[in-house]
């Protein structure tokens, strides 16, 4: 079926191999939930993607779980240029928060909060476990996507939240 | 409370799907929306769903570069 393209990407489309990266932090124990675009499509929206948002707990073990099973996978900025002294290490990761990156599985964003949703611990209540490529990952539930999609308040994610609520309807009416 | 479930759900209880209060901007954006998408993929296990946008990103990949060659002939 037809899938709806949300977002013109300012350069070339990339893609993103969800099930390598997911495959990749589950089955290295990070802690995470899947948020963003993917999760809504976990859900059902129809709607395109270009990378994988994630909510990672930071705490010093997950951020070094994180960090040993990234690395190999050539992490840097996304968009930044070239030969920057970015180093992905448990101490960059601790030291910031979000972080936006071009990896050899695709485009990956590290996200230790998000915007009307906060972090890791906030969101755990709110995420199901899904059974999907042999592991077991955690994704936002659909009511609380939509509510953090609100809360960010963005003109551009207005489109996604109706769908999204649309979604919430349909499943109500399964 | 954390919570488990079939793969090919992504709801658990009665409740998870209620309404949320309508906002009337995202209710005018909401008459647009293809209902028929969404339920061709409520259809899918979330598997599917995942390898369905995989796939849609492989084909858009692949058009982009065929019009980069094109614009180059």
């Amino acid at each position: 079926m037809l899938r709806k393209n949300c977002s013109a990407p300012s350069a070339q489309l990339t893609m993103t191999d969800i099930k390598s990266l997911l495959r990749l932090l589950a089955g290295n124990h990070v802690e995470f939930i899947v948020v963003g675009g993917v999760a809504g499509t976990a859900h059902g929206s129809a709607r395109n993607t270009l990378d994988l948002d994630v909510a990672y707990r930071r705490s010093s073990e997950n951020v070094s779980r994180l960090v040993a099973c990234l690395s190999p996978h050539a992490p840097y900025l996304r968009g930044a240029p070239p030969g920057l002294p970015f180093r992905f290490d448990a101490e960059t990761v601790l030291s910031g928060l979000n972080f936006t990156l071009q990896t050899d599985l695709g485009s990956l964003d590290l996200l230790g909060e998000i915007t009307g949703g906060g972090g890791y611990e906030d969101l755990l209540p709110d995420s199901i476990e899904l059974q999907i490529y042999g592991v077991t990952c955690r994704c936002l539930k659909l009511r609380r996507l939509i509510e953090v999609k609100r809360a960010a308040g963005r003109p551009r994610d207005f489109d996604a939240v109706a769908e999204l609520e649309a979604l919430l309807e349909e499943k109500r009416n399964e | 409370m954390v919570s488990t479930l079939p793969r090919h759900r992504t709801e658990d209880r009665p409740g998870e799907s209620a309404a949320l209060p309508p906002d009337p901007v995202i209710e005018v954006y909401k008459k647009d929306i293809d209902r028929s998408l969404l339920r061709e993929n409520l259809k899918l296990t979330v598997e599917q769903r995942l390898d369905q946008l995989m796939e849609f990103q492989r084909a858009a990949e692949e058009l982009q570069r065929a019009v980069r060659a094109a614009h180059h002939d």
